[in-house]
């Protein structure tokens, strides 16, 4: 029965993806990353930019000032809400401008690019629909689900939990798995807890200051509709060495359960979006692992990985590697570079380097061309020295948040601070080094403090650090 | 690690202890603050190529790698010679007949004959085919090794090193530098290192090769000149010396020139002259005329031999640097007075 449900959904999906074609649908770009990794900032700006006619010297087509116009179209997926790029720029701009709110679920947004095409005979205009899509990194980590058993799925997810920087989170509800018999009859209330006893782990580890990754899955963190209902009211528990379910048992409900997750939450992501994007870009912040500890970066490391993986899943097959479209861009940005002075940038990229180097080396079965870059979509600081003692440090200039503490100073969120993020190491594999986890300061060589936006006169863009040479990498090609 | 990296900390602007970008100051200021406006580089340092190498690349693009463009030259062309062959299968096909109406074993022979014309020409075609592409294969991989190596870029490093050791397999005596050169394409080497090392080992043999039969080509055509009793001769001679100059230069460097590719390799050689212009690669104006003027006091003959062996010279050089498949790197490009060291010395010698 797999088989043939497994031919229905491919087929489903070629028969999209040959409607797209046929529609000439635009180029689908999808914007990914973990929580906070600034993927509303990254859209907000890139499409600001763009409208705005912003100068991007290394984007080919604005250098040469091929780029004619931008402007916002009605976006070709009626059931899928709109990115609110209006309301997000507003919460950029003014005295109590703010980061926008985060990626709570997908969101669409279509930009048409009239240029000026260099290529072939002679120039003529040409447009270039670019459909942003927008969703949360979490999802992605999802999809890997879709190959995996339940029984696979709970022994990874109880393994991960038992490493020393998990344990302590998790103590709760492994205590209370010890009082369940996956054997025993499938009892409602005490799934229900374990459910909530489960979640609550995966809630705090994701908080700031542990800064934990891998989190599949990625809808009780933000179960939105979903809330409560069976599809997110399961929990991996231990069972016996042979992986045997008996009907009726505990097991068998929370294996119910989980295929009931992918089939209506994973299945209809991978389906409806992520099979259909031809570029992505996926966004890392690798300044709070960093600020965290070496677990919370080994853990990044593996969340990395298992994107990668999604990027592979649902590849297997003769037929979906014919038909389908295929991402052929993958860009990894480690984003706000803007919190470390330009010098830095290179050690920055080289950090992300080594975060990715296990993906990337694993993603040639994905076929697509892949780099890594240091951006800030929006750049929230100016540069400076400071001269101490001595000492000439590269230091950034902005307003930090409130509550940001750095080496005893604590900051109110008015006045403008010039900070000296510490020196990232110059070989990134010394980050791995080490166990610790929600490390204090005085643990660490740096302390990246977040900063507001920027203050920008009206009508103006903001500064951005190499948003053009992502936009020239993932577009670049369709606008010669 | 023996130093302490130094601590991340925070100044207020509005510090009372902190000085600003030469604000009025206190007294003992605990720090100093100088804000910076240079612009982060958008991207990490462009492509640097040299000016040589872009004119060479220039020179290539219009010859070797030139694309076909439209023209109502070509268009012309292309009609008058699709006329000329189906007038000359016409008459073929006509002859054949006649052949047959005369005598049927006249005709037969008639029949194959035209079968053998079909074969070589086919053949000559294939052959004028192949030999273009190669000629050009090799020229993209000169576009491809400056690339390469400006960037740094160990994938592309390693995969044209491997191009270039296939195009060398067939020669002998490069076995053991080219043993040398994958042993170093297989251990970790940057993209740069690989580039030069691939160059010092396989193309400095070949160079030395190329400047001699420069040399030799020079050295002959400014003693013909000198001698030679009548002008329409010595230009002969000069331009035959030349094109198997070129050919044999194409030839050490892995290409193969047939008739065509001969034209496309002819072309860039005289768009790299005139690029290049008066400035012969290294050399100057001056110390041509000087060498001229010299020579051409001692005897107006002996004069133009010297011309003509530095105009010989400074085509093989072009052609030298068209032909090689990588940009000179570790090596200055060779120049006249390189390979014609005896040209300048005013013929004292001869």
């Amino acid at each position: 029965l797999s088989f043939f449900t497994d031919l229905v959904f491919e087929a489903g999906l070629v028969a999209r993806s040959l409607g797209d074609y046929l529609s000439g649908g635009g180029l689908r770009l999808g914007i990914t990353g973990l929580s906070r990794s600034g993927k509303t900032v990254f859209l907000t700006a890139l499409v600001n930019n763009l409208l705005a006619g912003a100068r991007l010297p290394v984007l080919a087509a604005s250098a040469e000032g091929r780029i004619a116009r931008a402007r916002l179209d009605p976006q070709p997926d009626d059931a899928v809400p709109r990115f609110a790029y209006e309301e997000h720029l507003v919460s950029l701009d003014g005295p109590g401008r703010r980061w926008p709110e985060s990626t709570r679920r997908i969101s669409q947004l279509r930009l048409t690019i009239d240029f000026e095409s260099a290529a072939g005979w002679g120039r003529r205009s040409a447009s270039l629909a670019l459909d942003l899509v927008d969703y949360p990194g979490e999802w992605l980590l999802d999809l890997p689900l879709l190959d995996k058993t339940y029984g696979e799925w709970a022994r990874e997810t109880l393994g991960a939990s038992e490493t020393q920087a998990r344990a302590p989170l998790s103590a709760d509800w492994r205590a209370a798995l010890s009082g369940l018999d996956p054997e025993g009859d499938a009892d409602e209330d005490a799934a229900r807890r374990v459910a909530k006893l489960f979640t609550s782990y995966l809630r705090r580890a994701r908080d700031d200051v542990y800064a934990l990754s891998t989190l599949p899955p990625g809808r009780f963190l933000m179960p939105g509709d979903l809330e409560g209902s069976p599809a997110l009211t399961f929990a991996p528990i231990p069972l016996g060495e042979s992986d045997a379910i008996k009907a009726g048992s505990m097991a068998a409900m929370m294996e119910r359960r989980y295929e009931a997750y992918k089939t209506h939450i994973v299945r209809p992501f991978f389906r409806d979006h992520f099979a259909r994007l031809d570029r992505q870009i996926v966004l890392v912040d690798a300044l709070s692992a960093l600020n965290s500890g070496p677990a919370a970066l080994r853990d990044l490391e593996n969340a990395l990985t298992e994107v990668m993986r999604a990027f592979r899943a649902g590849r297997s097959s003769r037929l979906a590697s014919i038909y389908r479209p295929r991402i052929d861009r993958i860009l990894f940005a480690a984003t706000k570079a803007d919190h470390v002075h330009h010098t830095s940038h290179d050690r920055l990229e080289a950090i992300l380097r080594a975060l990715t180097g296990r993906a990337i080396a694993r993603a040639e079965g994905v076929g697509a061309e892949i780099d890594v870059i240091a951006l800030a979509a929006i750049r929230a600081t100016r540069e400076a020295q400071i001269r101490q003692a001595g000492e000439t440090l590269n230091a950034i200039i902005g307003v930090p948040e409130e509550g940001e503490t750095i080496g005893g100073q604590v900051f109110d969120g008015v006045v403008e601070a010039a900070v000296f993020p510490g020196e990232l190491p110059a070989d990134p594999n010394l980050i791995f080094e080490g166990d610790g986890i929600a490390r204090s300061e005085a643990d660490n060589d740096w302390r990246f403090v977040r900063f507001r936006p920027p203050l920008t006169a009206r009508g103006v863009h903001a500064p951005q650090i190499r948003l053009d040479r992502a936009l020239q990498f993932l577009t670049g090609d369709r606008l010669a | 690690m023996n130093r302490r990296p130094p601590r991340p900390r925070a100044f207020r602007l509005d510090d009372a202890r902190v000085a600003v970008d030469g604000a009025p100051a206190p007294l003992a200021p605990a720090a100093f603050i100088q804000s910076q406006r240079d612009p982060i580089p958008a991207a990490p340092a462009p492509v640097a190529i040299d000016k040589q190498e872009r004119q060479v690349e220039a020179a290539q693009k219009s010859g070797l790698l030139s694309r076909w463009r439209f023209s109502f030259a070509a268009l012309a062309w292309t009609g008058l010679a699709g006329l000329a062959s189906l007038a000359f299968g016409l008459w073929t096909a006509s002859l054949i007949e006649r052949l047959f109406a005369d005598a049927e074993s006249l005709g037969l022979i008639g029949l194959v004959f035209g079968g053998l014309l079909l074969v070589g020409i086919l053949g000559l075609a294939a052959r004028e085919i192949l030999a273009v592409t190669r000629q050009t294969r090799i020229a993209e991989m000169h576009v491809a090794f400056a690339r390469a190596r400006a960037a740094d870029d160990r994938d592309a490093a390693r995969r044209l090193v491997g191009q270039l050791i296939a195009l060398y397999r067939d020669r002998p005596e490069t076995a053991r530098n080219r043993a040398q050169v994958e042993d170093a394409a297989r251990a970790i080497v940057d993209g740069r290192d690989l580039v030069d090392l691939a160059e010092r080992a396989l193309l400095r043999p070949l160079d030395d090769k190329a400047q001699g039969e420069i040399a030799a080509a020079a050295k002959r055509v400014s003693l013909v000149t000198a001698i030679s009793p009548r002008a329409v001769l010595d230009v002969i001679f000069v331009i035959a010396q030349i094109v198997r100059l070129v050919r044999r230069i194409a030839e050490i460097y892995g290409g193969r020139p047939g008739f065509l590719g001969l034209i496309k390799l002819a072309r860039s050689i005289g768009a790299h002259l005139a690029i290049t212009g008066g400035m012969a690669v290294g050399d100057s104006l001056l110390q041509q005329i000087v060498g001229h003027g010299i020579a051409s006091r001692i005897s107006a003959r002996m004069g133009e031999g010297v011309l003509n062996g530095l105009l010989t010279a400074r085509v093989g050089l072009s052609a030298l640097a068209v032909c090689r498949p990588a940009p000179f790197a570790i090596d200055k490009p060779p120049g006249v007075s390189d390979v014609a060291p005896f040209l300048f010395t005013g013929g004292k010698e001869e």
